[in-house]
């Protein structure tokens, strides 16, 4: 679909998955990292073993569909080069600090110069400019800063973060969406567009209903453990099960099955079933109305009744009767996951030193334009020749020059 | 009409892109609401019962529930025209056919099977409009043995993996904030949408996406699944700890509930800690100067630097952290947020105008491009707010055929 366009992917750890994107939609895409490596390369998980800068599997997860050069911008030779491949392509993606690029002479102003019609992206924990623009920042902090913390976790302990890294996640695959906005204008206006995606203002919209909440109920919500309070009323989420947990709302049609079940097994007396008109039962707390049995009674043998199954038994169960039930799986299980089986979900995916992966696949199916993986993740520096010799005409030499040494240099991400 | 526009379509990216949204709660409606926001007519269409979940959930304006005072709704449905339909009747079906023929873009979010039954499937809308994009988005995706399982995005948080990785070791999962696989799915798909138009733009041709939300958002956890399947590990969670960094958590300050989130990646990073700490005596301890020593006394640390934080107010110790270049941010809720001088500067939050509740904020656009002011354009649909103008203006009906539909019950 984006088999036209040229996409040059200079970000690190905080941003490649934008570009995946931009891949896995058909874009030609060529991830620039200087000598040294991506600072992905460095991060954990790591395979046991394999040359230090190709042993990561954070740095494998998000870099397929990328053809891979370095460039030491450093220096004169991997400027003018990376001015020359601005010329031909239509998006730079870009994660570093603000004001960094440009001080290269590499910025939005500077690109534009060599090609009227880029679209520049940058991606940055708070956006370009601004009272927090400088702040040092991680995972964690944006996170906090954002507001999703504040509704995670249990009341009686401190706010928390999903345990694997996310924010740079959202922040790339939003910078994707951004860079096809921007491209779309583009189109209309003809001029080149820059993007400031803010990892910030994309976090807070993980908060879903939480973001402006106060302002319209004149309070905030607050963090509820395994409990949803959306409704008006706490109901129970996470359900320890014979296995693990699953997760439910005790709401309509599947409140009405499980007291059904409950019943069946002897855990609730018989005249359950007509006391309460269960498919409005939850609906009657948020309407004021009355109940002949309290939410604290009637959770009594659902979570009873729950800890007589397993997680996949209560699934398959919840399918016959039309209801949901889900499981909590480990990342473990979902390799064993038969829906993702069947669909043919996993690829398998050729890992450095010869071994063999199943990664996660392609995101959607799109019925005239499949996606495909054309390539995994690159070597550092494996395209140098092809891109530079092959796209630029450059020689040995001018390549040497322009890409530095692999391994080599310093200007790491400071601060 | 269009009225209540504050910010007219006329040079936004998507000005004259028409998108129908039958879709509910928050992936769907995403994705129209980014066309909508940059200038796209989107028609919302709904039925009264059942009703979007979201008009029933909370923040309901001045706590008082009512289908057009929740914010939730509120805030995934702005810039769009809403119309009710009722597609159990013949009359709410051909007004859908209209509404196929119109769009260049239709999304669904229905039970896999349930568009066909409805009359409204893929090659239905292609006989009507043979380059439509339509996107159908749903937990497990349109095939596999499991394509029949409902559901909210916490249930797919939970089947994806995120459950099992947010909350605290010793304690059944907390789970990430309501339906978090729904803030994924929805960057994929705008994406995916976008670039379907732009080889229609190229080719003509139109298609249908598939979408599932579960297999979307295990990219958000991919190298700890590639870490299972390789090195036989499983992630689970951790409270606000990192394998490879140390310290790092949400640390007590002054005040109820109130906390600042330290985070410190390298030895530099525990340099500024001790000097923004002043070096007490305690943090000379040599077993600390590695991230293997912090990673492996990180109790004892957290005794420590709780201390020094809890009798500081915390934006006090995030200035005194980044002062030393330290990551340090605190945690901030809804009234934080909507006085936070960053998201000020960004005009994150802006007012639009609702039927209903008035004038209150609503979030703005994640990124922002340069030299144009993308929405939200104006506040979600009151529940049928919009009939008479996507009936009469948009679909261009006369006044007859739209009284026979009305009549057929069309509108619900």
């Amino acid at each position: 679909m984006l088999s036209p366009y040229t996409v040059l992917d200079l970000t690190d750890d905080r941003g490649e998955l934008a570009a995946m994107i931009l891949g896995d939609l058909g874009a030609d895409v060529i991830k620039v990292e200087p000598p040294q490596g991506s600072t992905s390369r460095r991060m954990a998980p790591f395979l046991p073993h394999g040359p230090e800068l190709e042993r990561s599997l954070h740095y494998f997860a998000f870099n397929r569909n990328k053809r891979g050069i370095t460039l030491d911008l450093s220096g004169d030779a991997g400027r003018r080069a990376l001015l020359r491949l601005t010329e031909r392509s239509d998006f730079v993606i870009e994660s570093a600090r603000p004001r960094e690029m440009s001080g290269l002479g590499l910025g939005f102003e500077g690109l534009r110069r060599a090609n009227s019609r880029i679209v520049y992206v940058a991606i940055t924990p708070f956006g370009q400019d601004g009272p927090y623009a400088d702040l040092a920042s991680s995972d964690l902090t944006v996170a906090a800063m954002a507001g999703p913390m504040s509704v995670q976790g249990d009341p009686g302990r401190a706010p928390v973060r999903v345990s694997a890294p996310q924010v740079w996640l959202h922040a790339g695959a939003e910078a994707a969406v951004g860079a096809l906005t921007a491209h779309a204008r583009m189109l209309c206006t003809g001029e080149a567009q820059f993007v400031d995606v803010s990892a910030q203002t994309v976090m807070v919209w993980t908060t879903l209903n939480a973001a402006a909440a106060y302002a319209i109920q004149g309070h905030d919500f607050n963090r509820s453990g395994p409990f949803s309070q959306t409704r008006g009323v706490t109901l129970q989420i996470v359900y320890d099960c014979a296995d693990g947990y699953v997760t439910f709302m005790p709401d309509a049609k599947t409140l009405e099955t499980v007291v059904r079940w409950c019943v069946e097994d002897g855990l609730a007396p018989e005249s359950w079933l007509e006391d309460e008109d269960w498919m409005s039962y939850t609906l009657n707390h948020l309407h004021g109305k009355p109940v002949t049995h309290p939410l604290e009674e009637v959770m009594v043998p659902i979570n009873r009744y729950v800890l007589t199954r397993t997680k996949n038994q209560l699934l398959e169960m919840a399918i016959s009767e039309g209801i949901s039930i889900a499981p909590v799986y480990t990342v473990e299980e979902l390799t064993r996951f038969r829906q993702l089986e069947e669909r043919g979900y996993w690829l398998t995916a050729p890992l450095p030193g010869e071994r063999q992966v199943q990664a996660p696949g392609l995101f959607a199916r799109m019925s005239e334009t499949p996606m495909q993986v054309r390539c995994w993740p690159p070597r550092l520096g494996e395209h140098n020749a092809d891109v530079l010799g092959g796209m630029l005409g450059y020689s040995p030499a001018e390549i040497e020059a322009a890409c530095g040494r692999a391994g080599e240099a310093s200007n790491g991400r400071g601060g | 009409m269009a009225a209540a526009d504050s910010l007219p379509s006329a040079g936004l990216p998507f000005d004259g892109l028409k998108v129908v949204d039958f879709s509910w709660v928050v992936v769907g409606p995403s994705i129209a609401k980014h066309f909508a926001d940059h200038g796209a007519t989107a028609v919302r269409v709904e039925t009264p019962a059942p009703m979007d979940t979201l008009r029933v959930a909370m923040p309901f304006k001045d706590g008082a529930p009512g289908p057009n005072r929740s914010h939730f709704f509120g805030e995934f449905n702005t810039s769009k025209y809403g119309v009710t339909l009722d597609l159990k009747t013949q009359a709410g079906v051909d007004v859908a056919h209209r509404l196929l023929a119109w769009a260049d873009v239709f999304i669904e979010a229905f039970t896999p099977g349930t568009v066909d039954r409805l009359g409204i499937g893929y090659e239905k809308a292609r006989s009507l409009n043979p380059s439509i994009i339509m996107v159908s988005t749903c937990l497990m995706g349109q095939t596999g043995p499991l394509a029949g399982l409902g559901g909210f995005g916490y249930h797919a948080a939970s089947m994806a993996g995120f459950y099992e990785v947010t909350g605290w070791r010793d304690l059944p999962p907390d789970g990430p904030w309501l339906a978090y696989t729904d803030t994924i799915a929805p960057h994929f798909l705008s994406a995916a949408v976008m670039a379907a138009l732009d080889h229609r733009r190229r080719t003509g041709q139109g298609q249908r996406i598939d979408a599932s939300q579960l297999e979307i958002a295990l990219h958000f956890l991919s190298p700890q699944t590639l870490d299972s399947r390789v090195n036989g590990r499983t992630v689970t969670r951790d409270g606000n700890r990192s394998p490879t960094a140390a310290p790092q958590g949400a640390y007590p300050c002054l005040g109820d509930d109130r906390w600042c989130c330290i985070a410190v990646e390298n030895d530099d990073q525990w340099q500024g800690l001790r000097q923004a700490m002043d070096d007490p005596a305690w943090a000379r301890n040599e077993r600390f100067l590695t991230t293997e020593g912090r990673l492996s006394h990180h109790d004892e640390i957290d005794r420590n630097l709780s201390l020094w934080t809890s009798d500081k107010d915390e934006r006090q110790v995030m200035e005194l952290l980044q002062a030393k270049r330290v990551p340090a941010g605190v945690v901030q809720r809804s009234s934080d947020l909507l006085r936070d001088p960053q998201l000020a500067h960004r005009g994150f939050f802006r007012n639009l105008e609702h039927t209903e509740i008035g004038s209150v904020p609503y979030s703005g656009p994640q990124y922002r491009i340069q030299g144009y002011d993308s929405g939200p354009r104006f506040a979600a649909p009151a529940m049928g707010q919009h009939n008479e103008y996507v009936l009469k203006e948009l679909l261009g009906m006369s006044d007859d055929e739209i009284a026979d539909a009305v009549v057929g019950g069309a509108l619900g």
